[in-house]
C-alpha cells in the first residue's frame, strides 16, 4: 500500500550492555561470579525515539558524533534488535552501512559480486548475470577475475556502491558512504542515488555533511546522546544545529 | 530476484519467536547457504599449494601416524573383522568431521562479525554453512576410505549407501553444538580454546584406534555416554560390515542429532539480541 509508511519506529530504544571489569576471559568471569563481583551496566545509546518515513521521502539525521546515528541505522537495518519499542520497515532494504562488508579478500571480484548481493538479500542466480553491470558501472571490468585483496580502498568502495545500489530497494540506508572516493565518485555516486530515488526509493541517510542534507533531505531529525532533540524541515533543524554546533 | 519475503514487512516485535520460523529462514537463505559452503571450502585453501587436496591429506597422513603406531608397535585386538587400518580410518573420519565442524561453527559468528552488524543476515547461517563445509570434507574423504576398503578385499556393501544418514545426523549435532559454542564465544574470547580441549577429549573417548572391549566394565559407561560414539558405530556399520547398528544406538545417534540441533537453535536465537551488540 503505497500509503503506509515505509519505515515506523516507535519508542525505540537500544541499550549496550556493558560488564564491569569485563576481561572477555570465560576463565575471569568464573573467578569474579564466584567473588560476586559481575555487575553490568547498561548504556542507552538511543531512548524514545520515534518517526515515520514516507515512500519516496528522503529522511536526513544529524548530529554530532556519538549521538547514536549510526546505531540508529542499524536498527532499521535489522542488524540490531531494539530492546524496547517498536521497528517496522516495509519492503526490500538496501543498506549502505559500510560498503563491502563481506568482501573476500581471497575471492575474486566476480565471486564478491555474487556473495555480497547475496548477502543484501539477492538470489545468486540473479547477480550472476549483474556481474558485468555492476564492473562497468564501478570501471573495473579488467579487474573482474583478481582476487581483491589487491584492489585499493577506492576500488573497493567503488565495487561496493555499485552492488549495493544495482537494483532500487524500497528503502536505501546510506551511512556517510557518499564521501568516499574522489570527486568524480562521489559526484557519480550522488547521480546515482538520486536516479534511485527518482524512482520511489525511500532514502534515510546520516551525513556530516549539512549542505547534503539542505540538498537532499525532505525532512530531517536532530539526534544527540541517542536522544530526539528536533524534528521537522532540513533547513530550520540544520539552521538550529548550526547555531549550537 | 529480491527474496519474496525479504522484501517482505520486518516487525522487531515479530521477529524471532518460533522455531518453525527460523527453519523456514533457513530455506529462504539457501542460495546464499550455498555460496558460503563453497566459499569455506575454497577459501580455506585458495592459497595453499595442495589446493582442496588438504582435505584428503590431512586425514590420511594422521591415519598413517596412527596405523604405524598401533598396528606395529601397540597393537589391539579389534572386534570388527577387518583390517586395522579400515578400522581405524573409519573412526578418524568421523572424529575429524565432529572437531573440526564444531571448531568452525563455534568460531563462524565471531569470525562474521564484520557482515553481521552491518547487514541482516540470520546468523545462524554462517554457524550451519561452517558445519556443512565440514560435512562436504567428510564425505570428499569418505574416498580413499572406499579405496583401501577395495584394495584389502574388504569391498564396499550396499549398506554404504545409507552413509549420508549418520553424517546428515551429525551435521545437526555439529551445528547444534557449534551454535551453542559461537554464542559462548561472542562472550568469552577463550570459549575457542576450551573447545579444542574438550573435542580433543571427546576423540581420545572415541573408539577411533582401540576397541571398546579394553575398557573395563564399569567404566564402559563412559564410552557409551560419548554420544560420537553412537555415529561411529552407525557409520561402521554403514561402510564396511554392511550390516545394521541395535536399534537403540540408531535412537542415541537421532536423539542427540535432533536434541543439540533443537537446544542450539533455540539459545542461539534468543540469545542474540544481547549477543550482536557485543560483536
Amino acid at each position: 500500500m503505497a500509503s503506509e509508511p515505509v519505515v515506523e519506529l516507535r519508542g525505540v530504544s537500544l541499550a549496550y550492555r556493558l560488564a564491569h571489569n569485563r576481561t572477555g576471559s570465560f576463565k575471569q568471569f568464573l573467578i569474579s561470579a564466584v567473588k560476586r563481583q559481575v555487575r553490568y551496566e547498561r548504556l542507552w545509546a538511543l531512548s524514545g525515539i520515534s518517526f515515520d518515513v514516507r515512500p519516496g521521502e528522503v529522511f536526513a539525521v544529524i548530529g554530532p558524533n556519538g549521538a547514536g546515528k549510526s546505531t540508529l541505522m542499524k536498527v532499521i537495518a535489522r542488524v540490531l534488535p531494539p530492546t524496547d519499542g517498536r521497528v517496522i520497515v516495509r519492503g526490500s532494504v538496501a543498506p549502505m552501512i559500510e560498503l563491502g562488508a563481506g568482501f573476500n579478500g581471497e575471492l575474486t571480484a566476480a565471486e564478491n559480486i555474487v556473495l555480497y548481493g547475496a548477502l543484501l538479500g539477492r538470489e545468486p542466480d540473479f547477480m550472476r548475470q549483474r556481474i558485468h553491470p555492476i564492473a562497468q558501472w564501478a570501471e573495473l571490468q579488467e579487474f573482474l577475475d583478481v582476487p581483491i585483496r589487491s584492489y585499493s580502498t577506492g576500488m573497493l568502495a567503488r565495487l561496493g556502491f555499485s552492488v549495493a545500489t544495482d537494483v532500487a530497494p524500497q528503502l536505501l540506508i546510506v551511512d556517510e558512504v557518499l564521501s568516499v572516493g574522489d570527486e568524480g565518485f562521489q559526484r557519480k555516486s550522488k547521480a546515482r542515488i538520486e536516479e534511485i530515488m527518482s524512482k520511489g526509493t525511500s532514502v534515510v541517510l546520516v551525513s556530516h555533511s549539512l549542505d547534503t542534507v539542505r540538498a537532499m533531505a525532505h525532512r530531517a531529525m536532530w539526534l544527540d546522546h541517542g536522544e530526539m532533540k528536533m524534528l521537522g524541515a532540513p533547513e530550520e533543524v540544520v539552521g538550529a544545529y548550526e547555531r549550537v554546533a | 530476484m529480491m527474496r519474496a519475503s525479504h522484501a517482505n514487512v520486518y516487525d522487531s516485535a515479530r521477529a524471532r519467536r518460533l522455531l518453525i520460523t527460523e527453519i523456514g529462514h533457513f530455506w529462504e537463505f539457501r542460495g546464499l547457504l550455498k555460496l558460503l559452503i563453497t566459499r569455506d571450502i575454497t577459501v580455506r585453501y585458495k592459497r595453499s599449494f595442495l589446493g582442496v587436496w588438504w582435505t584428503l591429506l590431512n586425514p590420511l597422513l594422521f591415519t598413517a601416524v596412527m596405523w604405524m603406531v598401533f598396528s606395529q608397535i601397540f597393537r589391539f585386538e579389534i572386534e570388527d573383522p577387518v583390517p586395522f587400518i579400515v578400522y581405524l580410518l573409519a573412526g578418524v573420519l568421523i572424529v575429524t568431521y565432529f572437531a573440526q565442524g564444531v571448531i568452525a561453527a563455534g568460531s563462524s559468528i565471531v569470525n562474521s562479525s564484520g557482515v553481521l552488524t552491518k547487514v541482516y543476515v540470520p546468523p545462524e547461517i554462517f554457524a550451519l554453512s561452517a558445519a556443512a563445509a565440514a560435512a562436504v570434507n567428510f564425505l570428499i574423504s569418505l574416498l580413499p576410505l572406499f579405496a583401501i576398503q577395495l584394495i584389502l578385499g574388504v569391498g564396499i556393501p550396499w549398506t554404504a549407501l545409507l552413509v549420508p544418514l549418520p553424517a546428515l545426523a551429525m551435521l545437526g549435532l555439529v551445528t547444534g553444538i557449534g551454535l551453542l559454542v559461537a554464542a559462548a564465544a561472542v562472550y568469552f574470547y577463550d570459549v575457542l580454546d576450551l573447545t579444542g580441549v574438550f573435542v580433543n577429549l571427546i576423540s581420545y573417548l572415541t573408539p577411533t584406534f582401540w576397541p571398546i572391549s579394553i575398557v573395563p566394565d564399569r567404566l564402559q559407561i563412559f564410552v557409551q555416554l560419548n554420544p560420537i560414539y553412537s555415529y561411529l558405530l552407525v557409520f561402521r556399520n554403514f561402510v564396511y560390515l554392511g550390516q545394521f547398528p541395535p536399534w537403540y544406538v540408531f535412537a542415541v545417534m537421532i536423539g542427540t542429532s535432533v536434541g543439540a540441533l533443537v537446544l542450539g537453535v533455540w539459545v542461539f536465537s534468543r540469545a542474540w539480541k544481547n549477543l550482536v551488540v557485543l560483536l
